[in-house]
């Protein structure tokens, strides 16, 4: 099922105007974009055709999840139990079971660290390695693969899933998009409820107008002509550009199938869980399937945690044992294992990169409220298929997990080592003028 | 007066839940919308149900379920933040819950059994948010959690938040506090030994009593009708299943048996029948158990 704003239909024909215009708007990624040249002789192997970036935005707990302390005292350990993994000598709390005894099918590092310690900063320093000034900020990780990549076919080569922009607040993370290789290389926002509906969110404008009474290209300039004169003049040329890409794309049948998750089996969606973030982890796997070089599956679309008007992140300043416990941990841990599941059994991990984390992590000592804060110095990432090593755990951190010993590694070196297993060599980084100076997680390969 | 009322409502639960057909031990799914789903508790002496849905990706609703018709209705039509963890008191004159005022910042309200407000208690300023209200018979009492110095203790009041008095003063976090239908203890869950384990103690705090000992996390404790018995969420068997024992802590059984999530247990006022939230093929219902049913 395709909801498209308002909308609900199974059929291109049946789209509703209101979320045409929303699917054009969020489009500016698609389609006839100028690429790089292809991958040049002595180039790196493209080990990952397809990246999937799962963002905890928010910032999970590294103690309360990947990496407990079992041994420290209560006032840092909190209240949860630990279970062994299938990698030999690593345990993860009792609240990820799922992800737990799938160890052997990924790579855990312990010492990622980041600069920024706060959510806007940080959020956009986790998707491009960079801080948010100077404006424009670096590309998202996504934007320098779908610029070296293209379209794959039909669909745009970088989605975002979340019901919106990334943000924090009212305030967008000024990383979520193209950045300074520009606006045409933003994702195309996708939305999912926990049904499986999937809906355009990127706009909502032109509600006076019925999109059932398109019925050409010429209706249709007819109607980018209006939606030009509501828009501000200096973005009317990529507005028009990407009305055209929104159009052709929701004609083109492999688009839209890939859109429709009633395709799948109702024990296939199960399995990931009737949850947003179960149904969204679906809707990832067939755009990765469908060969989308890289997409971003946002566990919400904001980072707080009940605050009215916000879905519900990871950032638990007060509840973070019984929000971690009661909702985010079942929910993830089912529908990452399942994420995980289906790759290995499609044989898609092969070439399919997965990295999984959150833009910092927290205090290991509990807070006041008894919770836990923002902490840069110290955090996880979970890494699986294109070209990764699995069972293996990249660094450790100290007896309280307040700091990595020995060697960390920053987000920079995340998208560097992203680009890397993408096949985007450290010439072509230079040409693109990205990710400057970042080194590859050795360790991962 | 109030006796007679609530006896005739459980008459009156009972028949309805004679109504519904239990095979075996195969629980009955009362809700039908898949979402997620958190704290049945009974109310109207076990004619409906409060409990607490995502209604959207931003918005905990607390919902009413009419256990005759199975229509579902909000508490609170109108409430534009979360409302969360629900309890009745055993006598259901009154009910507390959670409301969300602001960013990170969660009270209690207190109503009685119309609706009408009969308290509240305001969260301090800054990020801050009460836990598990608990209503002691009568409208003499709530108890209910929040942090403190980096623990989490257990607090009572009078409804509007007076009077507060701390009930445990112990390392890691209390919580969950459940008052016994005489209100004479309280049952709690505590990490004061390393992880969560079911506690016991008297309404003022005195004499606390370990029931569970298990590495993995046992929580959510509920006293059944009669007093005798104690359910409860443990994660001892590999994920969340609900369990039962006598409130001395003997006599350990355990209900629920899938590989998928059972949790949040509440006791019909007939001490014979349980709801829980469970997980069945990734939808989270309001299920009804039978515990005569139930081969232990």
């Amino acid at each position: 099922m395709i909801d498209v704003g308002s909308f609900r239909t199974a059929t291109c024909r049946g789209i509703g105007r209101r979320h045409f215009l929303k699917l054009a708007a969020s489009a500016s990624a698609g389609l006839g974009l100028p690429l790089l040249p292809t991958t040049a002789v002595g180039a790196a192997p493209i080990r990952a055709k397809s990246v999937l970036f799962v963002f905890l935005w928010g910032a999970p707990s590294h103690l309360d999840t990947c990496d407990p302390k079992p041994d420290a005292p209560l006032e840092f350990r909190g209240p949860f139990g630990v279970i062994p993994t299938r990698t030999p000598g690593v345990h993860f709390t009792e609240l990820i079971p799922g992800i737990a005894s799938r160890s052997d099918r990924f790579s855990l590092v312990r010492t990622n660290t980041t600069s920024a310690p706060g959510h806007p900063d940080a959020g956009t320093v986790a998707l491009t390695g960079f801080a948010e000034t100077p404006s424009p900020p670096q590309p998202n990780f996504g934007s320098i693969v779908a610029k070296r990549r293209g379209s794959q076919g039909a669909l745009p080569p970088f989605f975002s899933i979340a019901n919106g922009v990334v943000m924090d607040g009212a305030r967008r993370i000024e990383g979520y998009g193209g950045g300074t290789l520009s606006q045409a290389y933003d994702p195309f926002m996708m939305g999912c409820s926990e049904a499986g509906v999937v809906n355009l969110p990127a706009l909502h404008l032109l509600d006076d107008l019925n999109p059932l009474r398109i019925q050409n290209r010429r209706q249709l300039s007819g109607i980018l002509d209006l939606a030009n004169r509501q828009i501000e003049r200096a973005q009317k040329l990529s507005w028009s550009r990407s009305m055209q890409s929104a159009y052709d794309l929701l004609l083109n049948p492999a688009a839209r199938q890939a859109f429709d998750l009633t395709r799948e089996n109702d024990e296939t969606r199960a399995r990931y869980g009737y949850t947003t973030f179960g149904q969204s982890s679906l809707l990832a796997r067939r755009l990765l399937e469908a060969g989308v070089p890289y997409v971003q599956l946002n566990y919400s679309r904001h980072v707080e945690a009940l605050n009215p008007g916000f879905e519900f992140g990871w950032d638990t300043h007060i509840y973070n044992f019984e929000l971690l416990q009661d909702q985010h941990c079942p929910v993830l841990d089912r529908a990452f294992s399942a994420l995980l599941d289906d790759l290995y059994d499609r044989g898609l991990i092969r070439e399919t990169l997965v990295v999984m984390m959150g833009e910092f992590g927290r205090t290991p000592k509990i807070s006041a409220r008894a919770a836990r804060d923002h902490w840069p110095a110290c955090y996880f990432s979970i890494w699986a298929g294109g070209g990764v090593e699995p069972g293996r755990v990249i660094g450790s951190s100290d007896k309280r997990g307040e700091y990595p010993l020995g060697e960390s590694f920053s987000p920079l070196a995340v998208g560097t080592t992203i680009a890397h297993l993408a096949g985007i060599d450290t010439q072509t980084r230079a040409e693109m003028n990205v990710l400057t100076n970042g080194h590859v997680i050795e360790g991962l390969l | 007066m109030n006796r007679s009322r609530a006896l005739c409502g459980i008459v009156i639960g009972q028949l309805l839940l004679a109504q519904i057909p239990l095979h075996s031990a195969e629980p009955e799914r009362l809700t039908d919308t898949g979402r997620l789903k958190f704290t049945p508790v009974y109310c109207d002496q076990g004619r409906s149900l409060f409990f607490v849905e995502l209604t959207d990706p931003t918005l905990y609703r607390l919902q009413r379920l009419d256990l005759a018709t199975r229509t579902i209705s909000p508490v609170n039509p109108a409430a534009t933040t979360s409302e969360f963890e629900p309890s009745w008191a055993a006598d259901y004159q009154c009910y507390a819950y959670l409301k969300t005022r602001g960013p990170l910042s969660i009270g209690i309200t207190v109503c009685d059994n119309q609706g009408t407000m009969l308290g509240e208690i305001r969260p301090e300023p800054g990020f801050f948010g009460f836990r598990s209200p608990t209503m002691a018979p009568g409208k003499s009492q709530i108890a209910f959690s929040y942090g403190v110095g980096g623990t989490q203790q257990i607090f009572a009041s009078r409804l509007n938040g007076d009077n507060r008095q701390p009930l445990t003063n112990s390392e890691g976090f209390n919580h969950w506090p459940a008052y016994s239908p005489d209100g004479r203890f309280i049952t709690y869950g505590s990490s004061r030994d390393g992880n969560f384990e079911i506690y016991i103690m008297h309404n003022d705090g005195t004499d606390p009593r370990r029931l569970t000992d298990h590495p993995r996390q046992d929580i959510r404790p509920r006293f059944s009708p009669d007093g005798s018995q104690i359910a409860f969420t443990s994660h001892r068997d590999g994920n969340a299943e609900i369990y039962l024992m006598s409130a001395d802590g003997t006599n350990l059984r355990r209900l629920t048996n899938h590989p998928e999530r059972d949790d949040y247990a509440d006791w019909h006022p007939d001490g014979q029948h349980l709801v829980t939230v469970s997980e069945r093929k990734g939808r989270h219902e309001v299920y009804l158990w039978n515990i005569q049913e139930v081969e232990f």
